[in-house]
């Protein structure tokens, strides 16, 4: 397994309020997919930025797919990682849907020829081909966000993260963004890394790896299911488990066979002598 | 708010609708330019003509026109009094002490509601069948000219079309924050002028720093997805004239000629 990106001795600190990162080193790996999750202002949506060159840092290196990010490689890494951001309005650049997914393909100097069959492929994606032509203020959020998904996947990136990207939807339309996201990533298999920042729980138990960052720190990185065990570490930091897992917990319910969705809980429940 | 039609883009599929947005601009600004002139019965019903002709090509019932002309009847009827009053002349119709009602004052005054009723409705059937984003991109394809002594068209027009983009949202944010402020009794509609002046501030505040917010965010997400400068970017949609645009050219033609012959008769 290559890495995808490769964090090392990262140093970086705020304007004003001194630091964030010191000396912090973490690997993405090709094809997997990672929910970086800390409560606000842990510095997570920070380390996203970081890493795409939207800010720049005093000392390490961040490597993407072997490229050291440097500003003169800027574009070239930006090219290979897209990103969706957490307002649904404050990214969506074109009039109309249509518009906003060729809004990067413009950039990169795409015929015009070709973009059509381009943005309706991106569109196909993410279940929103019907609304090619609609304009953002009558859609829903969780139908913004799938079109913000829409126009990253268009310029056929290797790496997305997604900052917060469900952080404003309601239930309906998270439920619709990352059961794009599973599609997505059954279909493109190893080919697409997802990085997922995040602060819920339920989210983060979806992805093959979980890493817990707090004040800039890596605290924990390891599968969610090892993760969600530590109740009380989670909740100190101020995260919570998912919901089925605490309520295993406390039914008392064996580690091993802790169930992280409501269903298989009671399932098993069900089925227990407990 | 969401009631003014001028400015708004209605979706419909009249033959207007198929011109391109540089034709419909070019022809909107002639019309507005030689109505100026337009001096007698003659060329203003011709006028009026031609206007009929372009409201049946877009094919939007007259209802939709006449919310458009609705919030500016009080500047038309204001206009109205100015004339009637002011115009000087004779034969006096009548008179209410110093002020006299004069015939040609009469027939000026009609001349400029006349007038302005043609522009606005013009400038309204350019507005409800194109869309803002051709608008600006046909600013930008007839600004071109202008490339040449280095104004920089095609950041104005990326910068032209985000705003319209964002006109909508803006509306909604100035909305919510009314509503926040209202909640906590502030007034907008009462109290003395100074006072109404004053109640603005806590709106435009937030407003203000929520559309930076906003500008940020943007620029990031823009960044991200590749975007360098305006120049050298590729366009998903360009502007190509058709064949109807002839017709709309010798239509547009055919009324400048005979308005000119129409102004000497």
């Amino acid at each position: 397994m290559t890495n995808a990106i490769t964090i090392k001795n990262l140093t970086y600190s705020y304007p004003e309020s001194g630091d964030l990162f010191k000396d912090f080193s973490m690997k993405v790996e090709e094809g997997e997919w990672l929910a970086i999750v800390g409560h606000n202002g842990s510095g997570k949506s920070t380390l996203a930025k970081l890493i795409l060159g939207l800010l720049d840092f005093k000392e390490g290196d961040i490597h993407v797919f072997g490229t050291k990010l440097t500003e003169k490689t800027l574009t070239e890494v930006r090219s290979q990682i897209g990103m969706v951001f957490q307002n649904p309005d404050n990214q969506f650049v074109g009039a109309t849907v249509a518009d906003d997914v060729a809004f990067g393909l413009e950039n990169r100097q795409m015929p015009s020829i070709e973009m059509p069959a381009r943005i309706e492929q991106a569109l196909k994606q993410v279940g929103m081909e019907d609304f090619a032509d609609r304009e953002p203020h009558t859609l829903s959020g969780g139908q913004k966000q799938r079109v913000a998904l829409a126009s990253v996947l268009a310029l056929q990136p290797k790496v997305i993260i997604l900052d917060e990207a469900t952080a404003m939807l309601d239930p309906e339309g998270k439920q619709a963004v990352m059961s794009t996201l599973r599609e997505l990533k059954e279909k493109h298999g190893s080919g697409l890394t997802l990085i997922m920042v995040t602060h819920d729980m339920e989210e983060a138990q979806e992805a093959d790896r979980v890493a817990v960052i707090d004040d800039g720190e890596l605290l924990y990185d390891e599968e969610p299911n090892a993760l969600f065990q530590r109740g009380a570490e989670l909740k100190k930091l101020g995260l919570a488990q998912p919901f089925a897992v605490e309520m295993s917990q406390a039914l008392g319910v064996p580690a091993e066979e802790t169930k992280n969705n409501i269903v298989e809980l009671v399932n098993w429940l069900s089925q227990s002598k407990v | 708010m969401n009631n003014l039609v001028i400015g708004q883009f209605v979706p419909g599929d009249g033959f207007l609708y198929k011109i391109d947005p540089r034709t419909k601009i070019m022809v909107t600004i002639g019309y507005v330019f030689f109505l100026v002139f337009a001096q007698n019965f003659a060329t203003y019903l011709w006028s009026a003509a031609f206007l009929a002709l372009a409201l049946i090509l877009t094919k939007q019932g007259l209802g939709l026109y006449w919310r458009g002309l609705k919030p500016i009847l009080w500047l038309i009827l204001f206009t109205v009094i100015l004339q009637l009053a002011f115009s000087g002349g004779t034969p006096i119709l009548f008179s209410f002490g110093p002020i006299k009602v004069t015939q040609p004052g009469l027939i000026n005054a009609i001349y400029v509601v006349v007038r302005f009723v043609l522009i606005v409705l013009m400038s309204t059937i350019l507005t409800i069948t194109t869309p803002p984003t051709s608008i600006a991109s046909a600013i930008e394809s007839l600004l071109k000219p202008l490339k040449a002594v280095k104004v920089p068209v095609a950041e104005l027009a990326l910068m032209l079309s985000i705003a319209l983009r964002f006109v909508p949202l803006l509306m909604g944010e100035t909305d919510k924050i009314m509503k926040a402020q209202k909640s906590r009794g502030m007034s907008m509609s009462t109290g003395s002028l100074m006072k109404r002046a004053k109640a603005v501030v806590p709106l435009l505040v937030p407003l203000f720093v929520g559309a930076l917010q906003r500008a940020f965010d943007l620029a990031n997400a823009m960044e991200v997805r590749g975007f360098e400068s305006a120049e050298g970017r590729t366009r998903y949609r360009e502007l190509a004239y058709s064949r109807d645009d002839l017709w709309v050219l010798v239509a547009s033609f055919v009324f400048l000629i005979v308005f000119i012959i129409l102004l000497f008769v």
